[in-house]
This record gives C-alpha cells, structure tokens and sequence, in this order.
C-alpha cells in the first residue's frame, strides 16, 4: 500500500538555487519578488492555476476590474507622461546649454534683424570674451503664419512657419534624434535645396494632410502676421508625424527678401521688418559660458533699444509655463493620487467581495492545512495578477494607440503639439496596477488568513 | 489498545456579551487506534466543538487534547496547519470542494503542502480515488458530480496524504440513504483494511450503528457509551 511509504525523509526537498548577479535595484527587486514567490510557494504552477480559475469563476468582475484598471493606468500614464516631458525640459543643465534671447519688455518678442550678426556671436567686446560659433552654435527665429485662401481662412489651410537658417533645423532643433534615420537624411537632402532655392519649404506630414498638399506642389502663402507679403512656395520634404507634424519650416533668406521687394514696391518698410527677428537661440558649453554670454549681451550698448534679455531654455520654458502652474500642481497632486486611490479602492471592492464570497473554501484549505501565509499569497495574487496584467495592458496599449496610431498625446498646453509617451511607460503600468493593487488588496487578504475555520463551520452547521 | 487520542480534562467556553457559554466540560475521552467512534447528542450538546478540538481546528479553553504523540492544545496556527496535512483528514457534511477544481485537483489539494514529487502525488491520488472508485470521473468538476460521488471525493481528499486519524462531521447529512450507506460501508471498509481511526460526527442512530463505540454527548458531557455488536455494524444497510 502506498500509505505505507508515505515518509517525507525519503522524498526529495525542491531547493531554488541561488545566484550571484550585478543587477539594479529595479532588477534586484523583480528577482527578489519571483524568487522569492518560487522557494516560498514549491508548487507555483499549481497556485498560478488556481489563481487564475478563480479569477476566470466570476468573469464579468474579474473584466471589469480589469478594465477600470486599464482605463486609470491609461490616464495616469498621459497625465505623467505631459509632466515628466515639462519636468525634462524646465529642468536645467549643467552642460550644452540652449540659451535663448528675446526682447526684454515685450511678449511677443520682436527685435530688429540688425540685432542678429552680434547676438549670434555673444556679443563679445574684448579679449578674454566668450564668442559663440554663429556658424554652428546659434540660430534666429522668425514665424511666419499664413494662408492658402486669405478670403476664406480656415484652421485646414493655415499654416505657421519656422523662419530659421535651414542647415540648423537639423543641429540646434529639438527632438531629432527621436525621428528615424530615413527621415534625418530626408531632411538633410531637403536642406540643401533650401540652401540653393529659398523658396523651397519643408511642411509637417500632418499638415499636408489637412491642407490637401504633397511634396513637389507649390502653393502661394498670404500672410497673416505679415500682412500684404504673400510668397510663392514648393514643398520640398515632409517633416515626419509628432513633434514637427504641424508645423513649416522657411529658409530666413525668403523672408528677408520679401521684406525686401515689399519696401521696393511700396517705396515704404513693411511695418514688421524691423521687428522680424523673434529669437535668439544659443549653444553655449557649460553655465559658466552662459553667464559670461549674459553678461556681455545684458551690458552691450549694442542691444537698448529694444532691450534683450537672455535666459537658458530650461528656465524660458519654465517661465511660460507659469500660467499653467496651478493646473499642473492639480494634475500632480489631486488628480494622480486621486485615480491610484480609486483604483486600490475599485481592487479593493473586487477583492473583499470575492474573499467574503469564498470565506468556506478558505477555511476548507486551512483546514487542508494551508497556513496563513499561503492563503495570503493565494488572495494577493489574484489582487497581482489583475493589477499587473491589465497595468501592462494600460501602458502598452496607451504607447501603441498614442504614439503609433495618433502620433502623441496632443495636449493643449504651452507650445507643444503633442507629446509621445515615453518607453519607460512600459514599466510605469505595471507598477501602478501592482501597487495598487498590493495596498487594495492587503486588508481583505488579511482578512482571509485570519478566518476562523471553527466560525465557518459553525454558522455552516 | 494503545489510545491514539487522549483527551482528558477538556473545557471549551465561549463568550457571548458577558455571557459565558459552557459547551465542553472537564470532558475525558480515549479513542483507541483503529476504532470507528460515533459521536452523538442533540444540537448544541458540543460534538461538533469536540470534533474540531481533536482535529486542531480549535484551541481547548482548559485541559489537554494527546493525538498520536502530540500534545496539540498548545500548538501555534501554523504548527496545527502543518500537522494537520500529515495526521487528519477530514469529511464535510456538505463535501466542500473547491468548485473550480477537477476531482482530480481536489484530492491532489493537501499533497501540494508536502515535499512530493509531480510523479508520486500523481500515484498517490489515483490510488485514493480508485479507492473510492471514481478513477473514471477524476476530471469532472463537483458541480458535474452527484451528492454521493462528491463525497467520495471528499473521502479521497481526507485519505489521500495517509493520515492516522479521520475526523467526519455528519458525512450522510446531506445524502440519500442509498448514497449514505455506501458512503459509510467505505469508512468501515477504509477501517477495516487501512486500519484507520474514524470519529464520526452524526445525528442518524443508523449511521452511527456502522461505528464500533458511540458516546452520547448533553450540555458538554459524555452521558452515554455504547459498544456495537459487530452483528449490527454488518446489517449493511440503513434503510
């Protein structure tokens, strides 16, 4: 008879070997938690089954727990995906600075084009000065809005311009090493045509679309802000989804000429053109550079009327975003917690109900002879399970439908149209959905290792 | 015979408000290894109580329970948890199995607490379901189940980690009488040729002829002790 070698001597023990890794602290505390799980629970395969039969006995809640998780992990990664972009970029730096210079006393800033050979330079004075590489370090900005159809204005055919020197689109401009290497040599082509031929334009992919436009068609742009110039264009890239999607860029030389031909033919200066330089950008090594920079462009008689000032981008960027100050502390600090809180709260719910619906089975295993510990692991892994998968779920699906389908998260803040969600969202859901879920969890679990099989059985009889 | 469980001077109370409810008192009691005890006694008479003190469900207000070598009033949770998957099996009135679990996984339940192999506890649970002879329906859920066949399954469970005591609190109470005679010919056949100790719980004076001894309970107290002919225990029937 078999009962007779039931002697758990003779039986072989399962041991998890141990491992010596370098690993992070993220690492170390993922291994931590499965292998830990793995020596506590010997038979893994097994509880993992019954965990997720349990889940699968009431379907409808298991899903719609499910789903509101999905749903808030959905929110929270758009809400932290748009503060840690702000948070990057109003965050200063140490080294390869981007300093900005504006007109001091007026929003918007419009300088006169004189300005922009010294400004480009650092307006050094003497020996000893920092002098910056206009060739290759700086770079001016203009913005040219206009329309196809002046008569008949409409979101659709309007368009705004970059009015910068083309070659820096591709050195100075933010987010190029997010655009593929295809689209950066596309770019790079379309470049040196705009160097050759100024009335060449680079336009956004999405607003080609609305506008109804390829590349290799020419279009004649009215415009808006520079009222009585109208140019003649031909679109010579595309400038991929995302970041530049809806935007223009024009070589500096067109605009400058037009101001030109319009003095000619109205024998009078276009009322702008001696505000056409809207900024100032600056590379500059490191802080100490940039407050030398400072220095010589704040104190130079070269720069009073209008006077300029000269901030890093970090700080300009945080200096516009003042007026959303507020909203954004009410995304951090009410709204965030306010969704984690719900959903501990939704798992939670979810959870008790099951354990309360289940309290005999419960103590039927206790009286099995599983301990506290395991009844635990047993109920905080259904909490886990659901928490973790649908937080992956969330995160992967929130990157692939924003970033893959819509092309960022197009939120109407500051001068960002849109923003993608980062990789590291990927770990962001499952973090969020375990977490939460871990602390929704916690008191009805502990509630289940604490039943009383005498008091089950009990009110049972 | 040598006792496997020794119960002597056992008081269980309860506290209801200020009030203090008496449902075991100063109780003494040996059950013999390899005996099949009936316990009887109308509702509230304390069987049940007593049943789960000797089956470590509960922890005695005063005296001292002996099963085996083990003094168990004293044991922690988890030191009962874990002698219970090695020395008790238990029988439900109403079975108990976990719904979502095959026949199979339901017996292989208190295995997974012990250091067995896939392969043995493979060998370990069809023998106790064909013991009770249900190889053929180890897949069927309990719902796909009849009464009596979920029971046996139950029986399968108590037996399937060779326990030296089986504890059954009403096992025929939620059973025809048919069901319930096979399921008591298979205790005292389990009995018989495993040599298992058996304390039944039961309401049914028939049920309770299949037991050897049967200890009458009121307020707490033994009242009663019958020994049953063994002319009686083999009427095999309870019809």
């Amino acid at each position: 008879m078999f009962w007779e070698q039931l002697d758990g001597s003779l039986l072989p023990l399962v041991r998890t070997p141990g491992a010596t890794l370098q690993v992070t602290v993220y690492e170390f505390l993922i291994a931590f938690v499965v292998l830990g799980g793995l020596a506590i629970i010997p038979q893994s395969l097994f509880y993992l089954g019954f965990i997720l039969r349990n889940l699968w006995r009431n379907k409808i809640r298991t899903a719609l727990t499910g789903f509101a998780t999905i749903v808030l992990v959905l929110v929270v990664t758009l809400v932290w995906t748009v503060l840690v972009f702000l948070a990057n970029v109003t965050s200063e730096k140490a080294n390869n600075l981007k300093a900005i210079v504006t007109e001091r006393w007026q929003i918007p800033s419009q300088m006169p084009y004189s300005y922009a050979a010294r400004l480009t330079e650092g307006a050094p004075r003497e020996a000893g000065d920092v002098r910056i590489d206009s060739a290759n370090d700086a770079m001016t900005w203009a913005f040219f809005g206009g329309t196809l159809d002046p008569q008949n204005r409409t979101r659709e055919n309007s368009l705004f311009f970059f009015v910068m020197e083309p070659d820096r689109f591709l050195t100075m401009m933010d987010g190029i090493d997010e655009m593929s290497p295809a689209d950066v040599e596309r770019i790079r082509a379309a470049i040196a045509v705009m160097e050759k031929d100024v009335t060449q334009v680079m336009v956004g992919h999405d607003k080609l679309v609305a506008m109804g436009k390829k590349v290799g068609e020419s279009m004649k742009i009215s415009g808006l802000n520079y009222q009585g110039i109208d140019l003649e264009c031909t679109i010579c890239c595309e400038l991929p989804e995302g970041r530049y999607g809806q935007a223009a860029v024009m070589p500096r030389e067109r605009l400058n000429r037009a101001l030109d031909e319009y003095e000619r033919k109205n024998r009078k200066a276009h009322p702008l053109a001696a505000k056409c330089l809207n900024l100032v950008w600056l590379r500059v090594p490191d802080t100490k550079a940039f407050q030398q920079v400072e220095r010589q462009i704040t104190t130079s008689a070269e720069f009073k009327s209008p006077a300029v000032k000269i901030e890093t981008a970090s700080s300009g960027v945080a200096g516009f975003l003042d007026a959303y100050k507020d909203m954004l502390w009410g995304l951090q600090w009410i709204l965030v917690p306010f969704i984690l809180a719900t959903m501990s709260l939704i798992i939670a719910m979810a959870i008790s109900i099951s354990v309360r619906e289940r309290r005999k089975e419960i103590a039927v295993l206790k009286v099995l002879g599983f301990r506290p510990a395991q009844i635990l692991i047993l109920v905080l892994g259904e909490a886990l399970m659901v928490g973790g998968v649908c937080g992956i779920i969330g995160s992967a699906g929130t990157i692939a439908y924003f970033n893959l389908y819509l092309g960022g998260f197009k939120f109407p803040i500051a001068f960002f149209p849109a923003f993608l969600i980062p990789n590291e969202a990927l770990w962001w859901g499952p973090a969020i959905g375990l977490g939460t879920a871990l602390i929704g969890s916690l008191t009805p679990s502990l509630s289940a290792c604490n039943i009383r099989v005498s008091e089950v059985f009990s009110r049972i009889s | 015979m040598i006792p496997i469980v020794r119960v002597t001077n056992l008081t269980k109370s309860f506290s209801r408000g200020s009030e203090k409810i008496q449902v075991l008192d100063n109780l003494v009691l040996e059950v013999p290894k390899g005996q099949f005890l009936a316990l009887m006694g109308p509702s509230g008479s304390g069987k049940t109580t007593l049943l789960n003190l000797i089956a470590g469900l509960d922890s005695p207000t005063s005296g001292s329970i002996v099963v085996g070598d083990q003094e168990i009033g004293a044991m922690s949770e988890s030191q009962l948890a874990r002698w219970r998957t090695r020395h008790v099996g238990f029988i439900f009135q109403f079975y108990h199995l976990l719904p979502v679990l095959t026949a199979y996984e339901n017996v292989e339940l208190p295995l997974l607490l012990l250091p067995l192999s896939a392969s043995e506890r493979k060998r370990q649970v069809l023998t106790a379901l064909d013991l009770v002879g249900l190889s053929d329906r180890m897949n069927h859920r309990p719902g796909q189940l009849s009464g009596g066949q979920q029971q046996r399954v139950g029986i399968a469970r108590a037996m399937v980690t060779d326990p030296d005591l089986i504890v059954a609190d009403e096992p025929t109470g939620d059973l025809d009488s048919k069901s319930a005679e096979e399921i008591l010919n298979l205790l005292v056949e389990l009995k018989r040729s495993l040599e298992k100790t058996i304390i039944m719980v039961t309401h049914d004076p028939k049920a309770a002829l299949y037991a050897e001894r049967v200890l009458h309970l009121e307020k707490g107290r033994l009242v009663q002790e019958v020994f049953n002919p063994p002319s009686s225990r083999l009427a095999g029937s309870i019809a």
